[in-house]
């Protein structure tokens, strides 16, 4: 039965990532093939040795802890505002769908306009006002990285919020009737109940963001291209240069694989977190 | 009966992939033949496209032309040429990428059918520094001149005349009018270029750079931080801070014409191909007060016209008689006839001395004699013609831009980017 399953992630997963970690392993610039050669882990040493990747490790951790917990967070509010069954929240529900409809680089392309201090709808009037620095605030390294937080917020707190809200539609209505009975406040059910037993939908929404924010591109790349200086710049669009602008497979592959096994530590420091707030509470 | 329906069968299958067939005609040699060519989407894509038709009535050839973005072509025909993969025949090449596909014998080298044909090319009436600039690398030409630019300056007369101020002559004179032309009370701003993070603002500011004389690669070593170099950045970080439009930081060549055209920008430094837009009511608020002229440069400089475009290049894997067919397609789009009707086609890319005299082609482009002046005193090395160009640039875009927006001084930048640079040489 799982057969497909195990066939196709063996093909389109398994199998990539373990070519590109055999690339990884040699110096290979598709520019210069008869340089090609084994160089073990020189990439990876290169890499982390690079003030200018460990600058962007900083700057996608940083952009990935701050996405996720703001979207986590702005996703349970609008979860627990969409609660109650209703025709406004049925609409409401619907209408948050659209952002992630959009495709990331004509999100990027959007904001970009929107934002310019000279011609855009957002940016001339928050110049004008003195809202935001003259070079507006895509073009500010204060304000950049904030502003592509931002964006990514807009974009995807709405997924957070429907996966919240699905988790919120099974849990169990006798536990909160017990807890309402019990005189427990709004605080009280949702520190105590709603919380803890939302877990799995809060793990799947930690999980998935995590793993997609680490490796966003395509908002910041039409966006900002990685500045001003390098304020944006993420280490998939060094990956993506490495690879595909400078055809350097063998260190491009190597900052991949870093990232994949990035992603993996942070997956599991989640799950990890996840299942000893479980444990806690289920002892409680 | 049945072994005549096999030989129609296979001449059909033949024809369809692309071999000629038996019995062609000695005036279409390659008939029935389809070439596949890869073209940037540019101002002469559509051209491209839209004379393969004649192509194939006077050649029997199919010339299917596929239309891709700068970094996509770059992808794919490399990918093509890397896997020997030989998915296209022909490809428009970036002057900056020769150096890399001659070293690494991608495309093939046209030296000797040059010499061949010179003079039914008439290659005599092509400009030398096109030849140079658009596809030679160390007397290997790996690509053959296709579309020239020139940057050129694009200046509003009218704020000229208002300011009673002479277009520039020196590079000394456009940074002083581009000062006096700024009037932020009033939206005006008297000089814009590209300052967005890379390959945008690196080749603006290298263009900047070489009209003050200054070198970024000497003795095959880089120069990133050369005094005159950080001296440049510095009053090219003033412009920007007291000179342009808010946000041109963040702008690539799509907002830094849009400033242009919208009359936001008295001055632009900018390629010749995209200059017809300013004379377009449907593009361009300033189609009575544009003007081009050649790019100033330092006092007491000799001139050196900045020259950048496209060369076509044969994909060095495909088979002999398909190389001849590329070379009979390059010869025939490149001829002044064909290059012409190209041209009246939008495509605003020269390459031919006979052609910038052509009457209708100066009705239709106003300033062939500026692109005819730069192209004769043009300079095919203001960005550095080495295989190392694409990481230079990239480091340049992040120098740049970190001295533009302030996060780094002029000096501290290119230091910064000079010991990066070394790393490639």
């Amino acid at each position: 039965m799982a057969a497909p399953a195990i066939i196709h992630v063996t093909i389109f997963a398994v199998y990539p990532i373990l070519r590109g970690a055999g690339f990884s392993l040699f110096r290979m610039n598709l520019m210069q093939p008869w340089l090609h050669r084994f160089v073990g882990l020189r990439n990876y040493t290169d890499a982390l040795s690079d003030p200018a990747i460990r600058h962007s490790l900083a700057v996608t951790l940083m952009f990935t802890a701050s996405c996720v917990a703001m979207e986590l967070a702005l996703g349970l509010c609008l979860a627990l505002l969409l609660w109650t069954d209703n025709r406004f929240n049925r609409v409401a529900t619907i209408l948050m769908l659209v952002p992630i409809t959009v495709t990331p680089i004509v999100v990027g392309l959007i904001f970009r306009a929107l934002l310019d201090p000279s011609f855009g709808l957002i940016g001339y009037w928050l110049t004008w006002a003195h809202l935001a620095p003259p070079q507006g605030l895509l073009g500010d390294t204060h304000t950049a990285l904030m502003t592509m937080m931002a964006v990514d917020v807009w974009e995807w707190a709405p997924l957070a919020a429907l996966i919240l809200l699905a988790g919120l539609k099974s849990l169990p209505a006798d536990s909160l009737d017990a807890a309402a009975i019990d005189g427990a406040g709004p605080v009280a059910k949702l520190g105590r109940i709603i919380l803890p037993m939302m877990l799995p939908s809060i793990f799947l929404v930690l999980v998935l963001r995590v793993t997609d924010v680490f490796r966003t591109y395509d908002i910041v790349f039409a966006a900002t291209g990685g500045g001003p200086g390098d304020s944006t710049n993420l280490l998939m669009l060094d990956a993506v240069k490495q690879g595909l602008q400078f055809f350097d497979i063998g260190y491009g592959s190597a900052i991949s694989i870093l990232m994949t096994l990035a992603i993996a530590i942070l997956a599991g420091v989640i799950i990890l977190a996840l299942r000893g707030l479980d444990r806690r509470y289920n002892t409680l | 009966m049945k072994r005549r329906s096999l030989l129609a069968a296979g001449l059909g299958g033949a024809a369809a992939l692309g071999w000629p067939r038996p019995g062609r005609s000695q005036s279409k040699p390659f008939d029935g033949m389809v070439l596949h060519l890869a073209s940037v989407n540019d101002q002469y894509s559509p051209g491209l496209k839209a004379l393969s038709a004649r192509f194939k009535q006077e050649t029997g050839i199919t010339v299917l032309v596929d239309i891709l973005g700068y970094g996509e072509l770059q992808t794919k025909i490399t990918t093509d040429y890397v896997g020997h993969t030989k998915g296209y025949d022909l490809a428009t090449t970036d002057n900056v990428w020769a150096p890399q596909f001659a070293e690494a014998g991608y495309t093939v080298p046209l030296n000797d059918w040059m010499k061949r044909d010179a003079e039914a090319m008439k290659l005599d009436d092509i400009y030398p520094v096109l030849f140079t600039a658009l596809g030679n690398y160390k007397g290997k030409q790996v690509a053959f001149p296709l579309a020239g630019y020139a940057n050129v300056l694009a200046y509003r007369k009218d704020l000229y005349a208002t300011a009673r101020l002479q277009p520039p002559q020196t590079m000394q004179d456009l940074v002083a009018n581009a000062y006096k032309l700024t009037d932020k009370s009033r939206n005006q701003y008297g000089w814009v270029a590209n300052g967005q993070k890379g390959a945008a603002c690196a080749q603006d500011w290298m263009q900047y750079l070489a009209e003050i004389g200054g070198v970024l690669v000497a003795k095959d070593q880089p120069t990133l931080d050369a005094p005159l170099n950080i001296q440049s950045l510095q009053t090219y970080k003033d412009l920007f801070q007291k000179a342009a439009p808010p946000g041109a930081v963040n702008w690539d060549w799509d907002g830094r014409e849009a400033s242009f055209r919208s009359g936001l920008a008295a001055n632009m430094q900018t390629w010749s191909v995209g200059a017809l837009g300013y004379f377009d009511p449907a593009q361009s608020k300033v189609t009575d007060s544009a003007a081009l002229m050649v790019t100033p440069t330092a006092a007491g400089m000799k001139p050196r016209y900045g020259i950048g475009g496209w060369g076509i290049a044969i994909n060095a894997d495909i088979e002999d008689q398909r190389k001849q067919a590329a070379w009979t397609y390059i010869k025939w789009i490149t001829s002044p006839e064909i290059h012409i009707a190209l041209n009246q086609l939008n495509a605003c890319s020269f390459l031919r001395r006979s052609e910038l005299q052509d009457a209708s082609l100066n009705r239709k482009y106003p300033f062939l004699p500026v692109i005819d002046e730069s192209f004769t005193h043009g300079d095919a090395d203001f960005r550095p013609r080495v295989p190392q160009y694409p990481e230079i640039q990239d480091i340049l875009g992040t120098a740049v831009n970190s001295a533009l927006v302030g996060a780094m001084t002029p000096a501290a930048a290119l230091a910064a980017a000079q010991t990066q640079a070394l790393r490639y040489f």
